[in-house]
């Protein structure tokens, strides 16, 4: 009777049914309502630009497994290259054309992630390094950018998407001066550039009260899905909290010593991809540092350098630079930052 | 010595834990049952890591219930007793119950159903015994901890500086009720058996802990209290959390102190005991009765009429769960202990020994993994679980790249082992088996080590023997030189003998012509 009749797998012996593949669709979950507000704000670009991202990225995905000899089938159903893509899309213009997507997913799929070891090996967060690359390498295809449908004195339907993205054809009666400065963010760096105060810039009809006009409204959307995923256990308070509010505290005191140059605090909050990435990009927890005190300190990285990028760099937002910059760190943070263990006090 | 206070209404806590189901109350709705006799008793003679009691009865001899069968080996070892009578029919290694599902000696004695009992050692005068009549008391009824470890109890009475004793009521692992029937059910003997632990510890007060979620218990215990006049006892109700009955978590959130790294409660002059020991103790002391029976919870979806047994030690497994009416077919996993920290049994021919406080008989639907396991996302989850303050994905990280002594500092061995982070792994790794790996690996390096850094040490004093041996030999040549004088003497001489037996050569040479 000595022979095995039972299975002996060790314990916990009840698993607890949460799977990374549910943690991958509460991710979405949480960003079905700033995409639905970003769709209002800019119509119908973004689904395209999400389709196109998530067909190349399962593309690359594929390709990748296959030439490293993985499991395809159990490594596409983790849902995370669907999120990779989308988050990406959100990024990226809503007019983008078709192979910024193929490059920034190559890059985010085969070099962040495949190069590194796969799923949860990867150094770099792979959406910002996708858009990071694009970002640099096509500045001129990733500044154009539609305006808000509300002041816009035409709204691009499907099939003008379709041909903006596919064969970079604008209707007529949508300007390129129009296109290249929409972005709230993008017309304050070249404000600034042509001697203009902050007060004059913004009282161009692409502010809203207190962020770009329709932006403002999908970070409120962004934080709600935060709030969501907060609530839902997926992602810690930590970076979040750290990251808006060491925007708010940094940010200030350049705004005070000279409000004609330097953006608001509230400004930078609600403008570009701040809270996108302080809810969905930065608690990337490949990406992040893993003990607690470490995420405070990656999220305070994060929020400078990105306040430093905005105001004194190139670029009009510096939140994926301060992320793939922060990435690097982790590693030595987490170094430096091992909690005491139980009874491990002096 | 520490003075301990506690205030019932400001507990401390430990980070992350669990909240998950009970699923207790099927087992607390049926009363107490008594376990007949089973034909066979497999009498295990380990006792905790690494302590294996000696047999003192052979194959074919006559044993009767409450006899000794086996002595200790070794200091840290532990008497075991017959729990009923009958022939001793083999001496074995088999498999046991024992945590880490180890092969053991077992003693199998088929049992005569008579239950007779040898000469049961009366103790009068219980008011008047002292600290060290208790603590042999307790040496002498083979007293392990009932609630997992399996430490031999006396071992924990050797200490002057005991405060507090903590009675460890909370069991926080799903489907164990044991320890909450034995409150139920005898609450005066537990009163009396915690007066006797306090007697053999010196400690002034003991604390009662219980977990929330328990219904009516501490009410009916106070009532006894107050009825007796009893005020260095108090009951205190602990947030149900998985692991709150952990020993060193438990004293955390009663004291919010840390036992520190390595060391045991005694370190803050504490002794925690759990309800099954104490009422263990007074049926020694009372009765006569050495530990041969114990409160085991036999649950499970598997199972169809749960409950809990007063079981003798050493019945097997396949017998409770016929009492408690198993369904064969639909069992994937028989578990000795709790889902969380347990150890799945590969077959039910196994005797229960003194710390198995529950058999679970668990379906394939209730223990399957909701996905194949991925790699790791460092999602963090086990690191909010961890009531050590651990990071579980950094030590996964570091045990997958084989690089243990990194593991190490970040603080592996303060690891319990619990199966938290486990849990909660959305990746659904086996992150205990690790741990468990890494550990164990680390411990044969250190031996190792030790051992070739021993025989460095006989290496160099080899050498230098050696030397000594050699330096020596080298002086007494230069003595005997010193004492013949110089070289040229020495030459002289040499040549003199040399002349002398060539003249007495010639000289016989010359005779002979």
């Amino acid at each position: 009777m000595n022979n095995t009749l039972f299975n002996t797998q060790s314990a916990p012996h009840i698993p607890n049914k949460n799977t990374v593949t549910k943690v991958m669709l509460t991710v979405i979950c949480a960003l079905i309502p700033a995409i639905m507000a970003h769709i209002y704000f800019f119509g119908t670009g973004l689904i395209i630009q999400i389709l196109i991202s998530v067909f190349f990225a399962l593309f690359f995905e594929v390709i990748s497994l296959k030439l490293l000899k993985k499991p395809i089938i159990l490594f596409i159903k983790d849902y995370s290259a669907i999120v990779t893509a989308i988050l990406f899309a959100l990024c990226i213009s809503p007019v983008a054309p078709w192979w910024i997507s193929f490059i920034g997913m190559f890059f985010a799929i085969v070099v962040a992630k495949h190069l590194f070891g796969g799923l949860g090996q990867n150094i770099f967060n792979p959406a910002m390094l996708g858009f990071a690359i694009v970002l640099i390498s096509f500045p001129q295809a990733m500044s154009v950018w539609l305006p808000v449908q509300e002041i816009s004195h035409y709204n691009m339907g499907l099939l003008d998407n379709l041909r903006a993205i596919f064969i970079q054809q604008f209707p007529s009666s949508v300007s390129f001066d129009t296109l290249t400065q929409a972005t709230p963010l993008d017309s304050i760096k070249t404000g600034i550039s042509q001697e203009l105060s902050i007060s004059e810039i913004t009282n161009s009809p692409v502010f809203g009260n207190f962020g770009g006009l329709g932006w403002e409204w999908i970070a409120n959307f962004y934080f709600l899905g935060g709030l969501f995923l907060i609530y839902k256990k997926v992602i810690s308070w930590r970076i979040p909290v750290t990251i808006l509010l060491t925007t708010v505290v940094f940010s200030l005191p350049f705004n005070l010593y000279n409000a004609d140059h330097f953006i608001g605090p509230i400004q930078h909050v609600f403008s570009g991809g701040l809270m996108l990435a302080a809810f969905f990009i930065a608690t990337d927890p490949t990406t992040c540092c893993s003990s607690h005190k470490g995420l405070i300190i990656f999220g305070i990285g994060v929020a400078i350098l990105t306040v430093l990028i905005r105001e004194f760099g190139n670029f009009p937002d510096g939140v994926a630079f301060g992320i793939l910059l922060m990435n690097l760190s982790a590693p030595f943070i987490d170094k430096l930052t091992i909690p005491q263990a139980f009874g491990q006090y002096e | 010595m520490r003075e301990i206070n506690i205030n019932p209404n400001q507990l401390s806590s430990f980070n992350g834990g669990l909240h998950l189901k009970h699923h207790k109350t099927d087992t607390l709705n049926e009363p107490l049952a008594i376990a007949s006799i089973p034909d066979k008793l497999y009498m295990s003679l380990r006792i905790n890591r690494g302590n294996i009691s000696k047999p003192v009865v052979s194959v074919g001899d006559i044993v009767l219930k409450g006899q000794i069968i086996a002595v200790p080996d070794s200091p840290n070892g532990s008497y075991i007793h017959a729990s009923s009578s009958g022939i001793v029919s083999a001496i074995t290694t088999k498999q046991t119950a024992s945590p880490d599902t180890d092969f053991a000696t077992v003693v199998i004695i088929t049992t005569d159903k008579k239950d007779q009992w040898c000469q049961r050692p009366l103790i009068d005068n219980i008011e008047k015994l002292n600290s060290q009549d208790i603590i042999t008391a307790i040496k002498n009824a083979g007293l392990t901890g009932l609630g997992g470890a399996g430490f031999p109890t006396h071992l924990k009475y050797k200490s002057e500086n005991i405060s507090t004793l903590i009675i460890n009521g909370a069991e926080c692992e799903p489907y164990i009720s044991c320890d909450q029937q034995l409150m139920i059910d005898f609450p005066q003997q537990l009163i009396d058996g915690i007066f006797l632990m306090l007697k053999a510890s010196g400690a002034k007060q003991a604390i009662f802990a219980l977990e929330d979620q328990v219904g009516g218990i501490k009410s009916k215990l106070e009532k006894i209290l107050a009825e007796q006049n009893i005020n260095n006892i108090s009951i205190i109700k602990v947030p149900t959390i998985y692991p709150a009955g952990g020993e060193k978590q438990l004293i955390k959130v009663l004291t919010g102190l840390e036992v520190p790294s390595g060391g045991f409660p005694i370190n803050l002059g504490i002794i925690v005991q759990n309800v099954g020991t104490i009422k263990a103790l007074n049926d020694f002391i009372k009765c006569g009765q050495p530990l041969i029976d114990r409160v085991i919870t036999v649950a499970g979806d598997a199972i169809n009429q749960p409950q809990n047994f007063k079981a003798l030690i050493g019945t097997p497994i396949s017998h409770l769960l016929e009492l408690a009416k198993y369904n064969p077919k639909n069992t994937h996993k028989i578990i000795i202990g709790g889902p969380m920290m347990g150890f799945a049994m590969p077959h039910t021919d196994i005797g229960i020994d003194k710390t198995s406080n529950c058999i679970l008989a668990l379906s394939k639907e209730n223990t399957q993994q909701p996905a194949d396991t991925l790699p790791c996302i460092r999602c963090g989850d086990c690191v909010n679980v961890c009531p050590v303050n651990l990071l579980p994905q950094q030590l996964f990280w570091y045990i997958k790249g084989e690089n243990l002594e990194k593991a190490r500092e970040h603080h592996l061995f303060d690891c319990i082992e619990c199966g938290a982070c486990a849990w909660v792994c959305p990746s659904q790794i086996k992150l205990v088996d690790y741990y468990r790996y890494a550990k164990s690996e680390l411990k044969y390096l250190d031996f190792k080590r030790k051992k070739s850094d021993l025989s460095q040490v006989r290496h160099n004093l080899r050498d230098e023997r050696l030397q000594r041996l050699k330096d020596e030999r080298i002086a007494k040549r230069k003595n005997t030189k010193l004492r013949t004088g110089d070289s040229a003497k020495i030459k002289r001489d040499l040549q003199a003998t040399l002349d002398r037996v060539k003249n007495a050569k010639s000289i016989r040479d010359n005779q002979h012509e």
